[in-house]
């Protein structure tokens, strides 16, 4: 790999003159005696460093072709596709989706890790009572932590294992736009960089969600995180779109809508959120970024600007994300129900129906973030209706999963052991949101270490439940390898075990009145905070199981046959990693895809069943 | 069952306001109605892992795609108590936010990272005193960035924004001091953002506000 051609290499390069001349302008008419603030000059230089990173790594090239009326190389556009067997393709700009699945997924877990340490030095400093490391530092460790977190969440699933699987369910060789699809991969590893080391340009303490005018007088790595969130919503945008037009272009010949896996039907309807909502928040963070960087007045009160309505902005693209969160990892868990229950999917149309249920609410519940921010009281009634009223269709996934179960053969492997823990998870997460949708038991607990347990319960109890059922279900899959059972039954034990004696003390806490982002709290609730912190760290060391299990189970696991699970979709009538071309021919699709029990079950590939 | 288990107890840890009350209450009633919902799935669950357990077979299990009726049940069951909350969550908001009169008024200001109070004779003091068993309106504003006004005994919260007063009115019910804090994280002193509340006879809080130095000396500027 040379700076020659296209690739890490020449993309860091790239990277480093981009952010090399951008800074360089604005220094030099900085000593020219013109008056540029410390923030323009790193909004330029890492704009600049973005470009030069994606022109570096190759993601323009076909388009720059294309445009310039050149003839496109073909052996060229062919080899961008990659080699089977090829390490190097997962550095490069490649267009197989299974290879951008990989990529999506293995930057998740380290991410996930990275942003576990700063969960970890969290828990360091409310151990005991009193300060350890700092208020500034508290603040911005959290934040970086929150930001992480939300990364992971919205990219794990959706980017990972559903840029891997989504085409082979539906029976395609590919996405429908490959290069979109990378252009989104390698737009993510810049801002993300940006968040990691916001610390050194001063940390920044608001939380992710970033509420003026605090965000307006906080430091650098406040607008580093601005940046790098617009970065990651543009990216998300992309995919979005190229998912939306993969499953209602591109499906094989009989997969009905209705005979889609539900893990797909998952993911496009949270394609569909992220297409409408991302688009706010990355308004209002740009917006915010005027006001910092070019002095702008959207929300500087002072100037008449308004900060609710940032707050409104914020909400009307977060609560949607939560469910962009949180939609994937309840089509995985219903993905692996059916298999490991050898039952149909109970209650499929009506689970369906919740999802989409579940995507058009998501838009009607924002506010339920703003109970106490001093909205109109009368916007807190309906708002209210909607919050409750979207628990109607999430107890859906409960009723399908229990449905599937029920009378069914159940075999416990890793992946239905977190099944099981989901459903306990994401009940404690559903019943404790009940609480803070009513207004009146919110106004007490907003703000609260409550809120923190329902939040943690929620999205770890369903996207990464969801994550760690789907990566164990799907690992033989992905890397022709089966993983250690015995290893992944340690981890799921050890990690159920750590993450509810994390999580369900800090409700107590909560009631108790111990606030939220705060690096210090009354002496009295010491011992439990210990305890807490205690439990927290078991959490991260399950997490080193799982990552030796991983790492030597795809170098040296036992080889995985097409499909050790006897499941039926089409996934896994396919070999084991899929061929580069994913089918030889294109199959027809026949039947449902949970057909168990004696049913009819999608064809094996190629072959046309009547 | 759950009924029996929390009749009578009081689950937030200091109740000491109308407001609180209400709250209480709520808090009483949702989780009367999270026990059996919690016991359903669980048990459910339970049984399931240890009944339906594979033996070692490859069967299958029976090929059931759904169950109209219990699909059915489980819908209205579950829409029923939406509505249910729904109403009851309503009500108790109008109990809490409905009666916008009041009998005493402060001014309360929150700035990076203190609090001040103004009150009707035109004095400005740090701590909040109020009447007790008297409907008290609090405008609340901000100087800076957003802050929240909590005092936990009372059941109140209610975020500080600059250029937009908000409004606070409660009833407290036993006299005392009670902490208060800052609920929206506000920058690298929120931590410690304490206040203080003193509840009392309207007689004590009388001879408290003639006590406090006047508008002038205060030298501090009125609220906005």
């Amino acid at each position: 790999m040379s700076v020659r051609r296209p690739g890490l290499r020449r993309a860091l390069l790239g990277a480093a003159i981009g952010g090399a001349v951008g800074a360089g302008v604005l220094i030099g008419a900085q000593n020219a005696g013109m008056q540029i603030r410390d923030g323009q000059i790193l909004g330029l230089a890492y704009l600049l460093a973005l470009i030069g990173f994606l022109l570096g790594i190759g993601a323009f090239r076909f388009w720059v072709t294309w445009a310039a009326g050149r003839p496109v190389d073909v052996t060229e556009e062919h080899a961008a596709h990659g080699t089977a067997g090829d390490w190097r393709r997962y550095f490069r700009f490649t267009t197989d989706h299974k290879v951008i699945g990989v990529q999506y997924l293995v930057s998740a877990f380290l991410l996930f890790l990275t942003a576990g340490t700063f969960g970890m030095l969290m828990r360091v400093e409310l151990a005991q009572p009193g300060l350890a490391l700092g208020e500034d530092a508290y603040n911005t460790i959290m934040s970086t932590h929150g930001a992480m977190m939300i990364t992971v969440a919205l990219i794990s699933i959706i980017g990972g294992l559903g840029n891997f699987l989504v085409p082979i369910m539906i029976g395609a060789r590919d996405m429908a736009f490959p290069k979109t699809n990378a252009l989104s991969y390698w737009l993510l590893p810049l801002p993300i960089l940006l968040v990691a080391i916001n610390p050194l340009l001063g940390g920044f303490d608001t939380g992710w969600t970033a509420y003026p005018p605090l965000s307006q007088q906080a430091n650098l790595g406040q607008q580093a995180y601005l940046m790098a969130f617009v970065t990651v919503g543009i990216s998300s945008i992309l995919s979005a779109i190229n998912f939306l037009v993969t499953v209602f272009r591109m499906r094989a010949p009989g997969m009905s809508l209705m005979r889609m896996p539900i893990f797909v039907w998952s993911l496009t309807v949270t394609a569909t959120l992220a297409l409408v909502a991302t688009s706010v928040v990355a308004g209002a963070f740009t917006m915010l970024l005027f006001d910092r960087v070019l002095g702008t007045s959207f929300f500087r009160p002072s100037r008449g600007g308004d900060v609710v309505l940032f707050e409104h902005l914020f909400w009307f693209y977060s609560h949607p994300a939560v469910y962009i969160m949180g939609l994937p990892g309840l089509g995985a868990i219903l993905e692996v129900v059916p298999v490991f229950a050898r039952k149909p999917l109970f209650a499929y149309p009506l689970a369906v129906l919740s999802f989409i249920a579940i995507g058009v609410l998501s838009f009607m519940v924002w506010a339920h973030h703003m109970f106490v921010s001093g909205m109109a009281d009368f916007f807190h009634i309906p708002i209210m209706l909607t919050t409750e009223l979207i628990s109607v269709p999430t107890g859906i996934v409960f009723l399908a999963a229990l449905g599937t179960i029920w009378m069914g053969k159940l075999h416990f492997k890793t992946p239905m052991l977190w099944v099981f823990g989901f459903i306990w998870a994401f009940l404690i997460g559903g019943i404790t949101g009940v609480y803070l949708a009513d207004v009146p038991t919110d106004i007490t607990l907003s703000d609260t270490y409550f809120v923190v347990a329902h939040f943690h319960y929620t999205i770890v109890g369903g996207t990464i439940f969801g994550l760690f059922a789907g990566t164990y279900y799907w690992f033989p899959k992905v890397t022709g390898r089966m993983y250690s059972e015995r290893l992944g039954q340690l981890h799921f034990w050890w990690f159920m075990l750590a993450f509810n004696a994390t999580f369900l003390p800090m409700f107590w806490l909560g009631i108790e009145g111990m606030r939220r982002r705060v690096a210090d709290y009354p002496s009295e609730m010491g011992g439990v905070n210990l305890w807490v912190s205690f439990a927290a760290f078991n959490i991260f060391l399950s997490m080193a199981v799982f990552v030796f299990n991983m790492v030597r189970s795809w170098r040296r696991g036992e080889q995985a046959a097409a499909n050790p699970w006897r499941a039926k979709t089409l996934e896994w009538q396919v070999a084991s990693p899929p061929p580069v071309q994913n089918f030889d021919h294109i199959p027809t699709v026949s039947a449902g895809p949970y057909e168990y029990g004696g049913g009819a079950g999608v064809p094996t590939e190629g072959r046309a069943v009547p | 069952m759950g009924a029996v288990l929390v009749a009578g107890i009081q689950i937030l840890p200091v109740v000491a306001s109308r407001e609180a009350e209400i709250e209480d209450a709520a808090f009483v009633l949702l989780t009367v109605l999270s026990v059996p919902v919690l016991m359903f799935v669980v048990v459910g669950l339970a049984y399931s892992a240890i009944r339906f357990r594979a033996n070692g077979d490859e069967e299958d299990g029976p090929p059931i795609h759904g169950h109209r009726g219990f699909q059915a049940i489980w819908l209205v069951v579950s829409f029923a108590l939406v509505i249910g909350l729904f109403v009851y969550g309503a009500l108790g908001l109008v109990d809490i936010r409905g009666a916008q009169e009041s009998e005493f008024q402060v001014q309360v200001q929150a700035e990076q990272w203190a609090w001040k109070f103004e009150y009707p004779s035109g004095v400005v003091a740090k701590e909040l005193h109020i009447p007790v068993g008297e409907r008290v309106h609090l405008v609340v504003t901000s100087k800076d960035v957003i802050h929240s006004f909590w005092v936990p005994a009372f059941g109140i919260k209610q975020d500080a924004v600059p250029g937009r007063p908000t409004q606070i009115y409660v009833t407290a019910t036993v006299a005392g001091t009670y902490p208060g804090l800052c609920a929206e994280l506000c920058g690298s002193g929120h931590t410690g953002m304490h206040l203080t509340v003193v509840v009392s006879e309207r007689a004590e809080l009388d001879a408290w506000l003639s006590d406090q130095p006047g508008p002038e000396s205060s030298g501090s500027e009125p609220p906005a």
